[in-house]
């Protein structure tokens, strides 16, 4: 019995510091989610939801219209499963800057907190329960002086689909977007 | 029974301590982190004194250029990207530099290191009128040398082929003459006026 329960255990560390390793942040990401709560949702209807980033301090993004055409804008892409549907995201503006490196040069960026709005949609026929949306976004990093590649940070949030907007029944097994495993 | 209840209150107590231990350390290690640990590069790279690590890469003609070939010239192996806008006030530097020291055995080596593709990389350079090699980086050769994860990052090598300078992020044009000078001047690769190799 002993031998058991100290295998046991074992195994439960071991599974415990992959949690723990999971949770870690990618360090070579400079830019962190939010993590947000359940976002609830009745068929037939919208919720606006706000997805906020963080820009590590030091460190601007390019916006989503960044001032040349060779600059990667910031986007922040969807894997949707059926039942749920985002509408038209909005990117706030960027913050019109220049840098050491160009005082002459005005460069459309993000820093600091980055709040990108959107509207979940539940069309009517949805079916109620709830639904893991993976995302991902893309952006590219820059200091005063030197610029990092591109990054892709991935998201994850639920959406629960229920009468109302109300909390989904238990019992309705948990959706994914495609293609992608939930965490 | 009572070695059960024993039991499951220790996995709910090693359960509940690994994911508050998780929770903290991804707090601390989340948003508040300083930008001097950004700079990190992910591995040192060569240092002055250092041989350079040789590659050999395709040019935008297609021809592949080996760095050893360069051997008795002083070289500045100047890694940039498309999207990397301290690199954009760079280049016409870059530009007038390799006419001013090209005749004293200086080249510009320009590795370009993002995924915009050969045409897009090609007609920025043709823009830019990059008068030196324009090669295609790889993911092997940046490891070489240390990653490369900040743009631009340079390295001088002297005429021996070794390092004698490296820097990081956007310097200033003296900064640069002066390592290209150094590198012109050092033909052995040693008494060299050294340069600030800076970590930023």
């Amino acid at each position: 019995m002993k031998k058991t329960i100290t295998a046991f255990l074992g195994l439960l560390l071991f599974i415990g510091s992959g949690l723990v390793a999971a949770q870690q942040p990618d360090p070579a990401q400079r830019v962190t989610f939010e993590p947000m709560s359940t976002i609830h949702v009745a068929p037939g209807k919208a919720t606006p939801v706000q997805f906020i980033f963080r820009v590590k301090p030091g460190l601007h993004i390019n916006s989503n219209k960044p001032s040349a055409p060779e600059l990667i804008p910031t986007v922040l892409h969807f894997s949707l499963p059926g039942d749920v549907v985002i509408g038209r995201v909005v990117y706030p503006p960027g913050q019109i800057t220049s840098f050491p490196f160009d005082p002459t040069q005005k460069l459309s960026v993000y820093s600091g907190d980055v709040a990108i709005k959107a509207r979940v949609v539940a069309p009517g026929s949805a079916a109620i329960g709830t639904y893991t949306i993976h995302a991902n976004l893309r952006y590219q990093a820059c200091d005063n002086n030197a610029c990092y590649p591109p990054k892709t940070l991935p998201v994850t949030f639920n959406v629960s689909v229920g009468s109302s907007g109300h909390r989904a029944p238990r019992a309705r097994p948990t959706r994914t977007s495609p293609h992608i495993h939930s965490n | 029974m009572k070695r059960s209840v024993i039991f499951v209150v220790a996995v709910v107590l090693v359960i509940t301590a690994l994911l508050m231990i998780g929770k903290y350390m991804s707090r601390n290690s989340g948003g508040n982190s300083t930008v001097a640990a950004v700079f990190q590069p992910a591995s040192e790279g060569p240092k002055k004194g250092d041989p350079a690590p040789d590659f050999t890469l395709k040019t935008l003609e297609g021809k592949p250029l080996q760095l050893s070939s360069l051997h008795g010239k002083a070289v500045m192996v100047n890694f940039w990207a498309t999207w990397c806008e301290p690199c954009k006030i760079e280049t016409p530097w870059l530009v007038e530099l390799q006419k001013k020291y090209g005749d004293q055995g200086f080249q510009v080596l320009g590795v370009a290191m993002d995924d915009a593709g050969e045409k897009a990389i090609g007609e920025f350079a043709h823009k830019m009128q990059m008068n030196y090699p324009v090669l295609l980086g790889t993911e092997k050769v940046a490891d070489q040398y240390g990653g490369v994860e900040g743009l631009p990052t340079n390295y001088f090598l002297d005429r021996s082929g070794k390092v004698i300078g490296v820097e990081r992020g956007l310097v200033s044009e003296s900064v640069l003459v002066d390592n290209i000078v150094a590198a012109l001047g050092n033909p052995a690769g040693s008494n060299s006026k050294s340069s600030t190799a800076s970590a930023q």
